[in-house]
């Protein structure tokens, strides 16, 4: 799980180009959305689930659903884990 | 005072604008299913011209998109005599113009894809002779191009302006609304409770503006055009520019001589609930209320025209078109949204309109002549930057870059005199330039004295380029290039619209004023200094940012920007 986290966390550092942050910055419980976390906006939340399919072959129907598993960095692993078909 | 003087619509419902109306009056839709259209991997509904439809308007030597519009506008000419001389101008309304041509591999040449050299080629074919104006506002671009031909006669530049709005279909544009979860796989459903998203749509629609007060013709009696300040790609929840281009437009207007708001109704969720509350705020929720995406989808640069051309057929036959798809009231607050063809006496009414960049655009049209409007505003510049590959200057003043060119020299910048808004790094190229340009404008602007404090929200933002958003076009198409690859990014596909880079200098400066982007074949300081006073037409803003903004490349990029203060004589 460690190792999907880390490798999640370089992920989304390069697709939302967040050039100023290194994985370490990112505290896999901390909220990805909203004030507290990393502020990422509506935009993101899709390119996310661009990731997921493109990456792990998982396919979110509508924003809607990205936003239960969008919640922290260790739930998207989590998600990933049990979801993925590549 | 500008009155319309002939219109034509092309869609894929008709080819003129009283087959249009006579079409949508009998109920009828232009949305299909389509399975493996485009070779998509996903079906879609739109209202897309047949192949046969194509092959009428197709015209040697002209692209499909400069065909349709040069047919549009023929067709608009065939009911009056106009002058093709110095005193007639072309303003075209697009947001993706010839897009179906770029491909990854060999580039089409210049001359081609850009769009102000397609409109030189529209406009040579129709006889006109002075340098054509595309207006690319995203979804408001119709009513701004309105705005501007309205604007351009009432400050006597030219008599007559034909203002052309048009957009085809093409994978670039479907996949990336795909990937927005923005399209419904259904006809759509403005303002219902079941709605799921918008359906994409073609058309063109041409008005034929004359001067005059006519007694007998119809003019645009108000016209506002206000930013939300908010997102670039959603709509503000309070609806703030919305809100604020409405109450400009209704200031010197009897809301019951209203007979229609004709809203921009995307069926998205976000966009009916942001345009309920906008007009409930107005206080004109008792107001009838329709939408006409149910009948040709989205038609992009072509809907604000297209759809005033409708309602305005609509009223003068004392109608108010039903909201095709709509059943179930689903927005917030007591909306009267028209669902069958209703009579009305009343005339008046009201487009409104939003796109992305958080630009939102209202505009009253009347059958009366109205009065004219004094404008006692003229502008002062303040500050200059301009920002190219290889040196950056304020005021005409060279500043140290630390020898960096490029890209780098954009990263730098921010780096050293901005460094709070880590937005930058998700913005593309072009938004990049304007953004750091804008913030050492207003950085020299702060430092200077004179300032004028709580007036800075009343700023314009008007740029002008040649390239578009090319660049961001190229990194879209690299998302969809590959069929074994095929995952259109979101991110890159909201900045295909150059007018992003306006919204994101009004958010991060909270200016709800005009926000347009302008096309020309080529940089002209006359053209963009008449287009910048006619702005000033609007007699609300209280500053303007504008200028000169292209991004072809990391090695030809140039922002030559300004802020004037508006001086009131």
């Amino acid at each position: 799980m460690e190792e999907l986290i880390l490798e999640l966390k370089e992920q989304i550092i390069e697709v939302l180009n967040l050039e100023e942050l290194t994985p370490e910055d990112i505290d896999p419980k901390a909220p990805l959305f909203g004030a507290g976390g990393l502020g990422l906006d509506s935009i993101d939340a899709l390119e996310l689930i661009v990731l997921l399919e493109k990456r792990y072959g998982i396919r979110l129907a509508s924003a809607a659903e990205g936003k239960s598993i969008f919640t922290s960095v260790e739930n998207i692993a989590q998600y990933v884990s049990q979801n993925r078909k590549k | 005072m500008a009155a319309i003087i002939a219109d034509n619509i092309m869609s894929p419902l008709g080819s003129s604008s009283g087959a249009n109306y006579q079409a949508v009056k009998a109920g009828k839709t232009a949305l299909r299913l389509h399975n493996h259209e485009f070779n998509l991997p996903f079906p879609f509904t739109a209202a897309l011209f047949s192949e046969e439809q194509k092959e009428e308007f197709t015209i040697n030597g002209l692209t499909l998109f400069e065909s349709l519009a040069v047919t549009s506008i023929r067709k608009a000419l065939e009911s009056c005599q106009i002058p093709m001389d110095n005193r007639t101008c072309l303003v075209i309304s697009s947001t993706k113009q010839n897009i179906s041509l770029l491909n990854i591999e060999g580039n089409p040449p210049e001359n081609v894809l850009y769009p102000g050299h397609s409109a030189e080629r529209i406009a040579q074919n129709v006889g006109i002779t002075t340098t054509p104006i595309i207006v690319c506002n995203a979804c408001i671009s119709g009513v701004s191009a309105l705005i501007l031909g309205n604007r351009l006669i009432e400050m006597q530049e030219y008599d007559y302006v034909i203002v052309c709005g048009i957009d085809l279909q093409s994978p670039f544009i479907i996949s990336g609304f795909h990937s927005l979860k923005a399209l419904s796989e259904t006809p759509c459903r403005p303002f219902d409770l079941e709605r799921t998203g918008l359906n994409l749509g073609e058309a063109a629609a041409t008005v034929i503006l004359g001067k005059g007060n006519l007694t007998d013709k119809w003019h645009i009696a108000g016209a506002a055009i206000r930013n939300d300040a908010y997102h670039v790609s959603s709509p503000a929840p309070k609806a703030d520019g919305c809100l604020m281009a409405l109450e400009a437009v209704m200031k010197e207007q009897d809301a019951c001589k209203l007979s229609v708001i004709n809203a921009h109704g995307t069926a998205t969720l976000y966009n009916d609930q942001m345009e309920a509350r906008g007009i409930c705020r107005a206080g004109l929720s008792n107001i009838p209320v329709n939408a006409l995406k149910g009948y040709y989808g989205h038609t992009m640069g072509a809907a604000g025209i297209l759809e005033t051309l409708i309602t305005l057929h609509a009223a003068e036959d004392n109608t108010i078109v039903g909201t095709k798809g709509y059943e179930e009231l689903g927005v917030s607050g007591n909306l009267n949204i028209v669902r069958n063809n209703t009579t009305t006496a009343k005339k008046d009414f009201v487009k409104l309109i939003s796109g992305f960049g958080g630009c939102n655009a209202a505009v009253l049209l009347t059958p009366c002549a109205p009065l004219g409007r004094e404008n006692g505003q003229e502008i002062e510049a303040q500050h200059q930057v301009t920002i190219t590959p290889q040196s950056v200057q304020i005021d005409n003043k060279m500043i140290d870059t630390g020898q960096l060119r490029g890209k780098a020299l954009l990263t730098y910048l921010y780096k050293t005199y901005i460094q709070d808004y880590p937005k930058f790094y998700k913005m593309d190229a072009l938004a990049r330039l304007g953004f750091i340009a804008t913030e050492l404008l207003i950085r020299k602007e702060r430092g200077a004295k004179g300032e004028e404090q709580g007036a800075r929200g009343k700023r314009a933002v008007i740029f002008f380029g040649q390239s578009s958003s090319i660049n961001a076009d190229k990194e879209f198409l690299a998302s969809i290039a590959d069929p074994e690859n095929f995952f259109p990014s979101p991110a890159s596909f909201v900045y295909t619209l150059p007018n992003i880079v306006n919204g994101e200098v009004a958010i991060r400066n909270d200016f709800h004023g005009e926000t347009s982007f302008y096309i020309l074949p080529r940089k002209d300081d006359d053209i963009m200094r008449m287009v910048t006073q006619a702005t000033m037409l609007d007699n609300y803003h209280k500053s303007i940012i504008t200028g000169w903004l292209d991004y072809k490349s990391e090695e030809d990029y140039c922002a030559e920007l300004r802020v004037y203060n508006v001086i009131t004589k």
